[in-house]
């Protein structure tokens, strides 16, 4: 059992919804919760039991409802664990928070959440829970972390035990003051939060909840935790970078209570961990940014220590207690010294990268003591980072990809704000471009190549309107295109994209042209295959341009066709890189002076290229050239060309279509999922027919016998055994499958009893009409029941092609019967005889006959059928 | 604050990658709900999120050389966020991620900022508790340098899940787990009127030991050109061990300068200090050099923990290399001729633990024949590599100079190792050295600087060493890339 668990666990974290889709939910849970309550299952499989809930309690608990159970039985399995296998309790513990937080047990106060409270403030100040092993944290520590996920996913659940938390912190002199402290600094602020939305509340509120009230009527504040809005609002974080929205609480001076429990947490903030100290001096930020009484110099003692910290959370939340306290709590100095640390710490030798990518982006988001901008999102350089400072950031060949990156993305803003004409920040910044495509042309990884093509976009970004390095890097990338034709790509992607965010700049086309000039005059003899299809991607998208004169690509295109051998190789896909070029050309607005070249290169396409499809093609753009007007052309083309996405386009277009991914998606045959159809037999209507030949009494046969053995030596008499099936749609489809057409089934045999089955060609299945009946002509070799495995090729209304199987057809003994083969025109009287005839011929076992014994086992229902199945019939 | 979601996942350069370990926080993704509200995307099951993670990664597909989707030039910041595009419209927003060699550590913090566009990332403490909690993990699966396979690795894993109900139980951080058990072994602290530091898992208890350790790095970029200045730079750490007795002991360490030594800047120091003089962090090496600036002594009052750990870190601008060279290449009649030229700087003690020039040569066939003259040392031709390796040994001759003269052909069949950065006449030769008990700053700890206030008298060892790293000799009849890490 216990095997079958961890198989179970494994497939779960697999895919928990598969899994569950495939199970029933509430079973699954019920044993979920019994395998936890059994005894023989060890600790450590059970630990594993409870992951489902510690981290999928929705998908489990679907209900509220579901949800308490479940915590219900939880809490019994609490009660009855024993005490010394803390870490099993303290799992559990986690899947209680989390299964009732996440049904919302917590916030609508039902009677669990409240009894699940007071367990874990039992738990909480359970003292007598000395733990033996010092390096795990005991039950205690949990149950504080619950209580503290709690009050943060609710706020305000527990401010009314504000001053027990607080006692039990300050009792407290083992590790564990830590949670505590934790603890009452997030009740602390949500409390505080709550004064600040109640009108007219002030130093006595305060003094109130800090002291005193240690009511256990959770039913109190009930009406406060109503509205959602509210919630959400308290979820988040208060310093936010624009200032003026923090909620206040106006005490005056006097709030000594509340002075003094801050002091007393920040005076052993140093005795806590980084994290917790880090989040500690968050929350008490938001608690003194909301109460103007406290003045924020309170935190001065600790700033020394933490304005040296090698910490990053530490040094992160010194930087937010600067955005919410500005110059009330850090001079112009301290700010200097702020900027002047990040600068040193976005490149120190001894951190991480991603760490220092952190510090670099805390300089683009600055918390000036005096902004000039206002918007908390947009990325602005701080006043006092000159280029000089920032000079330490300047990207080198050295650094990683994604430093490199950042570190030219804040130079390029740096030189931006310094002006650019007489920066030698520029010079830099492009020196340092060029020998990065010179790495890039010496063969550098796919990682360098694309950091480089990044680095270049970024430098057109801010400096597109610098025309004399603009116009060198256009050069250089067309120089670096001629030696590595496979980055063309690349520089179609740049080109788009620098086209895509600045729309008022030319450079793209420059770029463009550039490389046409490039490859046109490229000499011939010493073009690859590979080489000439990037050529034609190039010039496919330089034929986009309507400011860039075909001539000279069609005099390319012209030359290769007709001088090259590649030209007329006939290899499908450089056909049809050709067309693409020529099919852009017909849509250049410049098309009537580019006619005659274009239709010589088409009508030599069409007549020697090596491949037929190409060659219609070719035809058909000829034909369309010269016949159609530039309108029609035009807006023939043009829709295929607007819609580039993933659908396939429409079929009377589909000849017109580029090479493209959508056209290898119409090439390639789909697997359906499912099956999509299924065969379903129509009833037997064997009776029935011989029933209409006693209307046909029209030969008379003398010898039956002879005359029915006689049709066994005529060629191709082979009796068969006739099914009918009905060809219907299964359930609950995709509604694309609604319409199939060209449906062709394919029969595959599981035996040899029978002969191969034709493939069945059918025309159309729509869903809502009368499905087509096919007839399956199976030929016995020995008349056995059989299964045939059956799939089907169709096409759907948008084109493309499917392959789906179809649930096997089982062909059953009495399937296999068949009327006697008497030629049509013999009467029931003669039938009767020859049936006659023949039983004596076997009965008397004399002459060549052999008797064949099949035995298979029949249910009731088909031994009925067959006893049903009157006379006249024999196997095979 | 808090974390949706924490993945650990192995890959072999992009293939094979697999989901090791994935630990959900329903109760913050519960959070990310109320606070996102219609905007809210939900993290997608594990068997989702390897593609858009490894392509935003830029690693996925490998075999290609350029998919759409994984090399667009579009820039967007992608580390140590990334911005995961999941099926249509879909983005999944800050993933951060760190990756050691093939194991890939990514979290998803909690955004609780509410803003109309996407708030900048230092506006969200979560993530620099996440990077902090994934850069804690790096070090408990992996240890400080260690190899991402093995049985090592697995064991960790297993580890986990406890390991993650102590420091992160319901999504917030709360420590990094611990990477090993204390040597000594550590008492569990009575009761008493000191609060014990969270950090600090027991009591040391015996005899008092306190180890400090000056290790100073330095790099540099010589060119041998009048045109292009070269560059150096120092920085140092201080390692201390500490087994002193009491819940809450003091220890001072005290750094400091010879007489004119140029002032430690850009001082870290590790959270269990105590308190730190303003001087101390005034000196900054983006500021110009100030005759005028605090130079010592540099006090650290702490309070030890059990392990190991790294009290403090500074950078130095010292005047000269403590070793200066000479690199010239010429291409004669199919032969490559090298001449090298290394001078160790009067100040800098003549006694290493080891001292290597490595001098590679990329972008031709292999070597055929190597001539190679030595003033001092022995060189050590790999063929193969094309890499001649010149072994010092623990000192300098007494002139303090040595030289090398080479002539090598690259008449070999077969191609030699490869470099984008170092064709035609672009080389460098890469010094390895190490220098026992002397720093280049001059930097020191004094033993009988070293205050413990404990009732025993502690044992007290200070040692120091100098190491290199990044210790480039550009050729300097060729193009050398220009490296600007100190202006």
């Amino acid at each position: 059992m216990a095997e079958n668990w961890y198989g179970r666990m494994r497939r779960f974290s697999g895919g928990p919804t598969r899994f569950l889709s495939e199970t029933n939910v509430e079973v699954f849970l019920t044993e979920l919760l019994r395998e936890l309550r059994d005894d023989r299952a060890t600790f450590n499989l059970k630990v594993l039991l409870l992951s489902p809930l510690c981290e999928y309690p929705d998908l489990l608990c679907s209900s509220d409802s579901v949800g308490q159970e479940t915590a219900l039985d939880l809490m019994s399995v609490f009660a009855q664990c024993p005490r010394k296998s803390t870490q099993f309790r303290s799992h559990l513990l986690v899947a209680l928070t989390c299964v009732l937080i996440c049904t919302s047990c917590v916030r609508s106060r039902s009677h669990v959440a409240l009894d699940f409270l007071d367990l874990l403030f039992q738990v909480a100040q359970d003292v007598s829970d000395v733990h033996n092993d010092d390096t795990s944290r005991s039950l205690r520590a949990t149950a504080c972390d619950c209580l503290q996920e709690m009050e943060t996913c609710c706020p305000g659940l527990l401010s009314q035990r504000l001053e027990l938390l607080s006692g039990l912190r300050q009792q407290e002199t083992s590790r564990l003051h830590q949670v505590y402290a934790g603890l009452q600094t997030v009740v602390l602020k949500n409390a505080v939060y709550q004064l600040t939305q109640e009108p007219g509340a002030g130093a006595e509120h305060l003094k109130c909840l800090l002291g005193g009230n240690t009511s256990f009527a959770w039913e109190v504040d009930q009406d406060a935790f109503q509205t959602d809005s509210k919630d959400s609002a308290m979820l988040s974080s208060l310093i936010q970078g624009s200032m003026g929205m923090m909620p206040t609480l106006h005490t005056g001076p006097d709030c000594k209570e509340l002075r003094s429990v801050l002091s007393s947490l920040l005076e052993e903030s140093y005795l806590f961990t980084p994290l917790c100290q880090a989040a500690l001096l968050h929350r008490l930020t938001e608690v003194v940014a909301m109460v103007p009484g406290i003045p924020p110099t309170i935190f001065r003692a600790q700033l020394l220590r933490l304005l040296g910290t090698s910490e990053v959370c530490l040094f992160h939340a010194t930087l937010l207690m600067k955005c919410a306290f500005t110059d009330s709590l850090f001079s112009a100095e301290d700010e200097t010294f702020l900027l002047k640390r990040l600068l040193v710490l976005s490149q120190h030798p001894l951190l991480s990268i991603p760490e220092k990518l952190f510090y670099m982006d805390c300089i683009l988001h600055f918390p000036e003591n005096r902004p000039i901008s206002c918007s908390d999102s947009d990325e602005a350089l701080p006043v006092l980072l000159t280029p000089q400072l920032a000079s330490t950031l300047l990207p080198t060949v050295f650094n990683d990809s994604a430093t490199m990156l950042a570190r030219l993305h804040l130079q390029s803003l740096v030189y931006l704000e310094e002006g650019v004409e007489e920066s030698r920040g520029l010079v830099y910044l492009y020196d340092h471009l060029t020998s990065m495509l010179n790495i890039v042309e010496s063969g550098g990884s796919r990682e360098i190549v694309v950091t480089f093509f990044r680095a270049a976009f970024l430098f057109l970004l801010y400096f597109s309107q610098v025309h004399s390095y603009c116009l060198d890097l256009s050069e250089q990338l067309c120089r670096l295109y001629l030696r590595h034709t496979r980055l063309a790509p690349h520089l179609i992607n740049l080109a788009n994209q620098t086209q895509e965010r600045l729309p008022e700049c030319t450079w793209a086309i420059g770029l463009l042209r550039g490389l046409q000039k490039g490859i046109t005059k490229a000499l011939l003899g010493q073009l690859s295959l590979q080489d000439l299809s990037w050529h034609l991607k190039v010039l496919t998208r330089v034929a986009e341009e309507r400011e860039i004169c075909q001539h000279c690509s069609l005099g390319f295109l012209s030359s290769v066709i007709t001088t090259s051998p590649l030209g007329v190789g006939g290899d499908w896909r450089l056909g049809n890189s050709f067309l693409a070029v020529c099919r852009r050309v017909l849509l250049h607005p410049t098309l009537d002076s580019l006619l005659i070249p274009l239709a010589d290169i088409l009508q030599h396409l069409a007549c020697y290229y090596g491949d037929a499809d190409i060659q219609d093609h070719a035809r058909l753009y000829y034909t369309l050239l010269t016949t159609v007007s530039q309108e029609k052309l035009a807006m023939m083309l043009a829709q295929e060309a607007a819609d580039n996405g993933p659908q396939v386009k429409k079929r009377t277009l589909s000849s017109l279509m580029a090479e493209n991914e959508g056209l290898t998606g119409a090439l390639t045959v789909h697997q359906t999922e499912t099956a999509v159809l299924c065969l379903t037999l129509v009833s037997s209507e064997g009776p029935g027919e011989s029933g209409q030949l006693h209307e046909k009494e029209t030969e008379d046969v003398t010898d039956v016998l002879e005359a029915y053995r006689s049709q066994f030596g005529e060629p191709g008499f082979m009796p068969d055994v006739t099914l009918k099936y009905q060809l219907v749609h299964k359930q609950d489809q995709d509604p694309r499958f609604e319409q199939l057409f060209n449906i062709r089934l394919h029969f595959v045999l599981t035996d040899d009893h029978y002969e191969q089955l034709q493939d069945i060609n059918v025309p159309c299945v729509f869903k809502g009409r009368p499905p087509p009946v096919v007839q399956l002509r199976l030929k016995p070799r020995q008349p056995y029941p059989t299964t045939l495995r059956v799939s089907a090729i169709f096409t759907t209304q948008d084109g493309f092609s499917w392959h789906t199987p179809l649930p096997d057809v089982h062909v059953a003994f009495q399937q296999s019967f068949l009327p006697v083969p008497t030629p049509p025109s013999w009467s029931g009287e003669a039938r009767l005889q020859l049936f006659e005839r023949l039983w004596e011929e076997i009965s008397s076992e004399t002459g060549d006959c052999a008797v064949s014994l099949f035995c298979c086992q029949l249910q009731e229902a088909e031994l009925n059928v067959l006893g049903n199945q009157r006379s006249m019939y024999i196997c095979g | 604050m808090g974390l949706r979601v924490l993945w650990i996942i192995s890959h072999e350069g992009g293939e094979n990658a697999s989901i090791r370990f994935s630990r959900r926080f329903p109760t913050v993704e519960h959070r990310a709900r109320s606070l996102s509200g219609s905007s809210y995307v939900a993290v997608p099951e594990d068997s989702l999120i390897l593609q858009p993670l490894l392509t935003e990664l830029g690693i996925s597909s490998s075999n290609k050389s350029y998919v759409a989707q994984r090399d667009d030039c579009i820039y967007r910041p992608r580390s140590p966020a990334l911005e995961l595009r999941l099926d249509g419209e879909k983005t999944l927003w800050p993933v951060l991620n760190i990756s050691q060699g093939s194991l890939i550590l990514a979290c998803l913090p909690l955004v609780d900022v509410p803003s109309e566009t996407r708030p900048p990332l230092s506006s969200l403490l979560s993530v620099s508790q996440g990077l902090t909690l994934l850069a804690g993990l790096q070090t408990f699966l992996l240890g400080s340098g260690g190899k991402p396979y093995g049985d090592g690795l697995i064991s960790r894993l297993e580890m986990l899940p406890s390991a993650l109900l102590q420091v992160c139980p319901l999504g917030t951080p709360l420590d990094v787990p611990l990477v090993g058990v204390p040597t000594t072994p550590a008492v569990p602290i009575p009761a008493g009127t000191q609060k014990q530091p969270a950090w600090k898992t027991g009591l040391h208890r015996g005899r008092a030991m306190v180890n400090v350790a000056v290790t100073e790095t330095v790099r540099s970029m010589q060119y041998g050109n009048q045109s292009r200045q070269d560059l150096w730079d120092v920085y140092g750490t201080v390692t201390c061990k500490c087994e002193v007795e009491g819940v809450l002991p003091n220890v001072t360490v005290t750094l400091s300068l010879p007489p004119n030594g140029s002032p430690l800047q850009d001082i870290l120091v590790h959270p269990c200090v105590t308190s730190l003089d303003s001087s101390i962090l005034t000196s900054s090496s983006v500021d110009n050099l100030d005759g005028s600036a605090f130079s010592g002594p540099y006090k650290f009052p702490f309070s030890p923990p059990l392990e190991p750990f790294r009290l403090c870190s500074y950078t130095s601008q010292v005047p000269v290399p403590p070793i200066l060279g000479l690199y010239q290449l010429k291409e004669e009649d199919n032969q490559l001729r090298l001449t090298a030229s290394l001078k160790l700087h009067e100040t800098v003690k003549n006694n290493f633990e080891y001292c290597e020039a490595h001098l590679p040569l990329f972008n031709r066939n292999q070597m055929g024949g190597a001539d190679v003259k030595v003033s001092f040392g022995q060189v050590d031709v790999s063929k193969e590599k094309n890499l001649l390796v010149w072994a010092l040994g623990q000192k300098f001759p007494k002139s303090r100079e040595v030289s090398l003269e080479a002539k090598i052909n690259f008449s070999g069949q077969s191609p030699g190792p490869c470099d984008p950065l170092c064709t035609g006449l672009t080389a460098y030769i890469k010094l390895h050295f190490k220098v026992p008990d002397m720093t280049l700053s001059g930097c020191s700890v004094d033993q009988h600087s070293v205050q413990v206030y404990s009732s025993s008298k502690p044992r007290i060892a200070t040692s120091r060493e100098l190491l290199c790293k990044e210790y480039y000799i550009w050729n300097s009849t060729g193009a050398a890339p220009v490296s600007f890490y100190h202006l």
